[in-house]
């Protein structure tokens, strides 16, 4: 966390707290609850950008280049990041189709853009555009991003498989891994760090007259 | 420390409880409808989550197996328990242990999505073994409830106002006399 950025409000009891400064690996405690409320980035205070960076960076491959070749006397299948929306879709799930494209895939690059819409022009010292609704709408797709749920479900899919079918696995699983963990980390370095300055940055805007 | 206690939602404890019985409701077909027909060189079965994860250590799958129990009856049955205990423990007149049943509740957020994880198996594997018609993998009714129940217990722990269990108690009396 930057020196200076103001300590969010407590999620969990609403407490709320003046700004304070962390040094790197420092945790600042909710007195009331002891809920986390923010930590010091080791990495830096462009940390969290960063990793937005790459899981948009990582997004493309990840879903445009094989996950998994599976083959059986033969005949060969190739897995993408969509092949579970596919699995679904045509089996006339189409509404669960739709929710596991969502959660896996969607709502994962709609919050990584989300938080680049926030980080960048604050790493410019530029106010974003709409912050308080860009707020609202990074933790609200924070809730259903689940792109490690999918990534252990494919690693399971693997295992349960490796009986049945030979299996290769594709660059787009390693990308589709490694932009998982940018998300991750780019989530957390925000809600720990970043997130009190934006917001902070959204409270202070003169009302208009 | 500033205290913001009066804007708790209102409603939120009644509607979390409403979400968390309509997930307790789904879980019962998610449970006893089959998730998964597998037809592997012409021999067809079909699997509940619970046959599914027997047949799994019955190959040796342990780990699998172990996983699979965990994200798809032990996590949804604690999310149950715990969602039931926190509206329980602040019903109105309760005193509540706001630490402990902050823990309860972050660790409810935390596990939630984990259930995720048979949706997301049933669906790769439907997509992935389509080996002509000996070889298949298909989805079945069972799995469209899991997710309602995961999707209800989910939005049940983000409705329920973590607040409430903060609220400090009024003394007796303090109460507002109706005229």
């Amino acid at each position: 966390m930057t020196s200076g950025t103001p300590v969010p409000t407590c999620r969990i009891c609403g407490c709320e707290y003046r700004p304070v400064a962390l040094a790197p690996g420092e945790r600042a405690h909710c007195l009331r609850c002891d809920t986390v409320l923010a930590h010091g980035s080791r990495l830096g205070p462009d940390a969290g950008l960063a990793f937005t960076v790459a899981g948009l960076l990582l997004a493309a491959p990840a879903a445009l280049l094989p996950f998994i070749t599976a083959g059986k006397l033969g005949d060969t299948q190739t897995g993408r990041v969509f092949t579970g929306v596919g699995g679904l879709w045509r089996n006339g799930m189409h509404l669960l189709a739709v929710w596991v494209l969502l959660c896996g895939t969607v709502v994962p690059a709609a919050l990584l853009t989300v938080l680049a819409g926030l980080l960048l022009p604050a790493r410019f010292g530029r106010a974003p555009f709409q912050p308080r609704l860009l707020l609202r709408a990074a933790r609200a797709l924070s809730d259903w991003a689940m792109p490690e749920v999918q990534v252990l479900a494919v690693l399971v899919a693997l295992m349960k498989l490796g009986n049945l079918v030979d299996l290769t696995i594709g660059p787009g699983f390693w990308f589709y891994c490694a932009a998982t963990f940018a998300c991750l980390f780019a989530w957390r370095s925000f809600e720990f760090g970043s997130a009190a300055g934006i917001s902070g940055l959204a409270r202070s805007r003169p009302s208009p007259p | 420390m500033k205290l913001l206690l009066p804007s708790l939602r209102s409603g939120a404890s009644s509607n979390a409880a409403a979400l968390a019985l309509a997930a307790a409701a789904m879980l019962v077909p998610a449970n006893v409808l089959p998730v998964l027909d597998t037809r592997v060189s012409g021999v067809s079965r079909t699997d509940t989550i619970f046959s599914g994860i027997v047949e799994l250590w019955r190959q040796g799958l342990w780990a699998i197996a172990l996983i699979v129990f965990l994200a798809s009856m032990l996590i949804p049955a604690l999310k149950l328990a715990g969602l039931g205990w926190l509206l329980l423990a602040t019903r109105p007149g309760a005193r509540p242990d706001a630490r402990r049943l902050t823990r309860v509740y972050l660790a409810l957020d935390f596990i939630g999505r984990w259930s995720m994880l048979d949706v997301f198996l049933v669906g790769f594997l439907a997509g992935l073994v389509r080996f002509g018609a000996l070889t298949t993998v298909e989805p079945r009714s069972g799995i469209a409830a899991f997710a309602a129940a995961v999707v209800l217990t989910v939005l049940a722990t983000k409705v329920f106002d973590p607040r409430v269990l903060w609220r400090t108690p009024e003394p007796p009396g303090a109460a507002p006399v109706p005229s």
